[in-house]
Order: structure tokens, then C-alpha cells, then sequence
């Protein structure tokens, strides 16, 4: 039987293709356990099992040792996304503010978005040197690089947006009486607001992939920390499991995202 | 001269409506013409033209398409000021938003409002305070037809509803005059003709001036106290007609059987063709 000929019910649907992503794992993890019986050599490539092992080992205490270098799992983890959190809110808060002005003052927009997209250009790494001889090695750099990162896809999604607000949607908010601020806050940042918060997600994404960057020098605590240190000691399983643990938290933070965005936005593609 | 039945001491007042002493011009445009561009590539697209509209009166403006109607309904809001020569709303130069109520020919409603959320802005920039709103959003809504709406997102809405609201929102503000322009275009034949007596009804209870835009004739004698026929661009003024047919107490389809309708058709759609 041709299955593209039957319309099967959407629970049916969905049922299939939850076994799909299941067996698709299945399959996946029985690949890497048999490369890893090939190879024999853990600290090339670990089996499951053992960064299966090392996932209890972190997340508990044992011999008197906490976790790893002293701190549970989820507290690198945390460490890291109350990092990232913080960064990315403040760059796009940022990035809006500075948004907003590049995409109403014309001469404001000629003048920064180059340099806008010249630190967009920049990996973050590359600027981390001067923002720790400027800052030390503390909190405070690791912050501003995470800002520094979030701001510009912000800044130019927010700015190309409010530049192209429906002219049609503005006049009509004029002939109703809206002053420019009004005009600016109830049509043209709504208007931008998909836009705004595609912008969002990227800056996320960005700040997500900068923050192990950011965790290589005085890390610990942190998931970047944790993996540099697994490194240096050829721990190579501790080293998979901060990778495991650094995707699977940015695939929901991602889709929290989606769904903020599914609720504030409920206009998107409709009108 | 304007139908008396619009401007009888007897017509139930409405709360937002707003006479200027003694019958004075609601809208006054003198030698105005307008031309789009600059240089050789710019177009004259309107007059030298004046025209005068007495408060409560019902103008149409008619013409074929580009010959400037809607570019005049834009002087006249204040989005634009003329190439040269001066327009007036009850005195003052127009500015958006002060005296003057627009419906779009595209709804131009905010999708991120709900259909309440759209009158009640207008009724926020108006200055009405927050626990009155409510109540004046249903009651603007009722005023044009719709009711249990005001909760609806705006693509939860057929496109005569939209228009709807949108004329709400239009009189939300209680601006004296309301202009609009080609409001009915996009719509399919029976919601344009619902709404054109909807209309007809509104503008008979509020007394409101009003410009109407349109290239339709019928829809001009119809909903028109009188009708202003614009030629090919730059648009100045072929024919200029009061419509002396009865404001209020017709049935519509008795209205449009009258003899005095069909002569009015016939010499405003010869008019335009001739125009044109």
C-alpha cells in the first residue's frame, strides 16, 4: 500500500514520527557504541556507557568530591545559563534600544551599522583578549563578551524592521491622533516585532555558542569550564557529556523561545 | 442644497457630534493643485480646483482612476500639504489626526489588536479616559453593525466586517468630518451594498460631514447629499450636482427605483465617461 494515498489521523501522524525520532536515536547510538568497541580507546572515543558513568559521577558526591572540580553538573550548567541569560538580555536590550534609533534617525543608521556589522563580522573569541586585559578574568568580561555577541543580530533585525513599518498601518495610527511616540510604540515596534524576535532567537543561538569561548579562561564553574578542564586531563568522556549537555539545554531554550514567540505573536503570518 | 433631514432639531443628537456654529464650511480648498515629483518627471495630478463643502453635507467625490480623488482626500487629511494653494478643515489647516476621521480602502486595522483593541486606541488617542472605553468600543461596533466582535482577532474577520471596524475606529474619535476613501472597493457586490446603506444610515444619525471617494456612480448617488465629478488628471471639476433625494425613511430599493435616481445616475455616469 502507497502510504502518501491515505490521510492517516493526526495522533497516527504523530505517533509516527515520534518513532521515527526514536529509532533514529536507537540507531545513532548503536553506531557510536560500535565505533567506540572498534576503536578501544576511551579517550578517543568514549562509549555511552562510560559518559553515561560520568553523568552520575558529576551529578553527585562522591568520595567527598562534588561533581566535577568541585561543583554538580548542574551547577556548571547553570552557571552557564545564568552567563548566557544575563548577556543576551542585556544585548538585546541593547540591540533593541539601538535598533530602534538606526531604523528612525536616518544619519544615526550611516554612521553605526557599519560598525555594527564589522563587530557582527568579529568571532568572539577574537575580542575576548582585549575585554580581559580590560576587565580581568572575573564575571564582568565573560558578560560584556556575551553582549557584545547578542547585540548586533538584535540591532540589525530591530533596525531593517522599524525602517520598513507599513507606511499604510502608520498613516492610519496618524489620522487616528497618535503622536510619533505613540506611532512608535503601538505600530511600528508591534509591526517589528516578528522580526525583533527572529533576532532574538539568533542572538541566543549566538551567545549560546559564545559562552564555552568565554568559560576558557577561569571557567569553573561553567559547562565551558568543565569541558576545557576534561580536556587538559584527557577526560574525554566528561568532555562528550558537556557537549550533550550544552546541545540538549540550547534545543529547549530554543523551543521556549518558539513558543514565547507562538504566543506573542499570534498575528505572524496572517495578516 | 444639503437634504434638510440630516440637520432637523428633531434627529436624536449624538454624543460625539460636533457642529460648528452656524452651517460654516467644514472643508474649504482654494486654487489648490498638486503635482507628484519633481523636475521632468513630475506629474500634475491635480487642479487648480476649489471646492467647498458646508458642514453636515455628504460629498462623493467621482472620477475615473489616477484622475487625483483620492490625492485631494489627502490634502484635505493633512498627510500631504498642496503643490500650492491652501486647504482648511473648520478654519485650520488639516493636521492627521486633528478634525478629521480617514477609512482606507484597505482596512488598515492593526492585527495585533483584537477588533475592541482597534476602536480603543483611537478612543485612548482621543483622550477618553480608561473606564469609559468599554462601553464606547460596543457602542461604536453596535453603531456599525457588528456585534459580540470586539474579543475577534482581525483574521478571524470576513473583509466587510474589517471595514467595519474600520469605520468604528474612524468615529471613535468623534471628529466632525470623516473622509473616505474608496472604502467599499475590495469588496464583493452584496457586502459593498450592505454596506453602502449601513453607511447611509450612519451618516444619517451622527450628521457627520463626510467625503466620499469612489469610482462607482451608483454607489456616488446613492450615498451622496452631493456629488463632485473630477476629469483625467490633474483632476479639476467637470460636474458639481446637489442630490436632492430624501436622506432618511426610504427603503433602499425604493430609493433607487425613484425617477429622480436614475436621471442623477445617468448624468453623473455621462460625466464621468465624458471626462474621463
Amino acid at each position: 500500500m502507497n502510504p502518501t494515498l491515505t490521510a492517516p489521523r493526526p495522533a497516527t501522524r504523530r505517533n509516527r514520527r515520534a518513532g521515527v525520532r526514536l529509532l533514529s536515536i536507537a540507531v545513532l547510538l548503536a553506531l557510536w557504541q560500535l565505533a567506540a568497541s572498534a576503536t578501544r580507546n576511551p579517550s578517543f572515543i568514549p562509549s555511552p556507557r562510560a559518559v553515561w558513568d560520568q553523568l552520575v559521577l558529576t551529578s553527585t558526591v562522591h568520595d567527598g568530591i562534588r561533581g566535577y572540580s568541585g561543583h554538580l553538573l548542574v551547577e556548571h550548567l547553570g552557571t552557564s545559563l545564568r552567563r548566557i541569560l544575563i548577556g543576551s538580555a542585556l544585548g538585546v536590550v541593547a540591540g533593541l534600544a539601538l535598533g530602534v534609533v538606526m531604523g528612525t534617525v536616518p544619519w544615526i543608521r550611516l554612521v553605526v551599522e557599519p560598525l555594527v556589522t564589522f563587530v557582527r563580522a568579529l568571532p568572539p573569541l577574537a575580542y575576548f583578549s582585549l575585554l580581559i586585559i580590560w576587565f580581568g578574568i572575573d564575571e564582568t568580561p565573560k558578560l560584556w563578551l556575551l553582549t557584545i555577541a547578542a547585540l548586533p543580530p538584535v540591532a540589525v533585525a530591530t533596525a531593517s524592521a522599524v525602517y520598513a513599518a507599513p507606511t499604510g498601518l502608520v498613516e492610519a495610527a496618524r489620522a487616528l491622533g497618535a503622536t510619533r511616540w505613540s506611532v512608535t510604540r503601538d505600530v511600528v515596534l508591534p509591526s517589528a516585532l516578528p522580526e525583533i524576535f527572529t533576532g532574538v532567537r539568533l542572538a541566543v543561538g549566538i551567545a549560546y555558542s559564545s559562552v564555552v569561548a568565554a568559560e576558557t579562561i577561569n571557567g569553573v564553574p561553567g559547562i565551558g569550564g568543565m569541558v576545557r578542564d576534561a580536556q587538559r586531563y584527557l577526560q574525554t568522556d566528561v568532555v562528550v557529556l558537556g557537549l550533550f549537555a550544552i546541545g540538549f539545554s540550547g534545543l529547549l531554550i530554543d523551543a521556549l523561545l518558539r513558543a514565547a514567540e507562538n504566543r506573542l505573536i499570534p498575528w505572524r503570518g496572517r495578516a | 442644497m444639503p437634504s434638510p433631514d440630516t440637520r432637523s432639531p428633531d434627529r436624536l443628537p449624538s454624543p460625539d457630534h460636533v457642529l460648528s456654529p452656524d452651517g460654516a464650511a467644514a472643508v474649504e480648498v482654494r486654487d489648490v493643485e498638486h503635482v507628484y515629483g519633481r523636475g521632468a518627471g513630475a506629474v500634475a495630478a491635480l487642479g487648480p480646483l476649489s471646492l467647498t463643502v458646508p458642514e453636515g453635507a455628504f460629498l462623493v467625490l467621482v472620477g475615473a482612476s489616477g484622475c487625483g480623488k483620492s490625492t485631494l482626500l489627502r490634502l484635505v487629511a493633512g498627510f500631504e500639504p498642496p503643490t500650492s494653494g491652501t486647504v482648511r478643515i473648520g478654519g485650520v489647516e488639516p493636521v492627521p489626526g486633528r478634525g478629521a476621521g480617514v477609512v482606507f480602502q484597505q482596512p488598515r486595522l492593526f492585527p495585533w489588536k483584537t477588533a475592541g483593541g482597534n476602536v480603543e486606541l483611537a478612543l485612548r488617542y482621543a483622550g477618553v479616559p480608561r473606564r469609559e472605553r468599554l462601553d464606547r468600543v460596543r457602542e461604536l461596533l453596535g453603531r456599525v453593525g457588528l456585534h459580540d466582535v470586539a474579543d475577534r482577532r482581525i483574521w478571524q474577520l470576513s473583509g466587510g466586517q474589517q471595514q467595519r471596524v474600520a469605520i468604528a475606529r474612524a468615529l471613535a474619535a468623534g471628529d466632525p468630518l470623516l473622509l473616505l476613501d474608496e472604502p467599499f472597493a475590495a469588496l464583493d457586490a452584496l457586502t459593498r451594498e450592505r454596506l453602502q446603506e449601513d453607511l447611509r444610515k450612519v451618516s444619517a444619525e451622527t450628521g457627520r460631514t463626510s467625503v466620499f471617494v469612489t469610482h462607482s456612480v451608483d454607489e456616488a448617488v446613492f450615498l451622496g447629499s452631493r456629488v463632485v465629478v473630477l476629469t483625467a488628471r490633474p483632476g479639476r471639476i467637470a460636474l458639481d450636482v446637489e442630490v436632492g433625494l430624501p436622506r432618511t425613511g426610504l427603503e433602499p430599493d425604493e430609493l433607487r427605483g425613484l425617477p429622480e435616481y436614475a436621471a442623477l445616475r445617468a448624468e453623473i455616469g455621462h460625466a464621468v465617461r465624458s471626462a474621463a
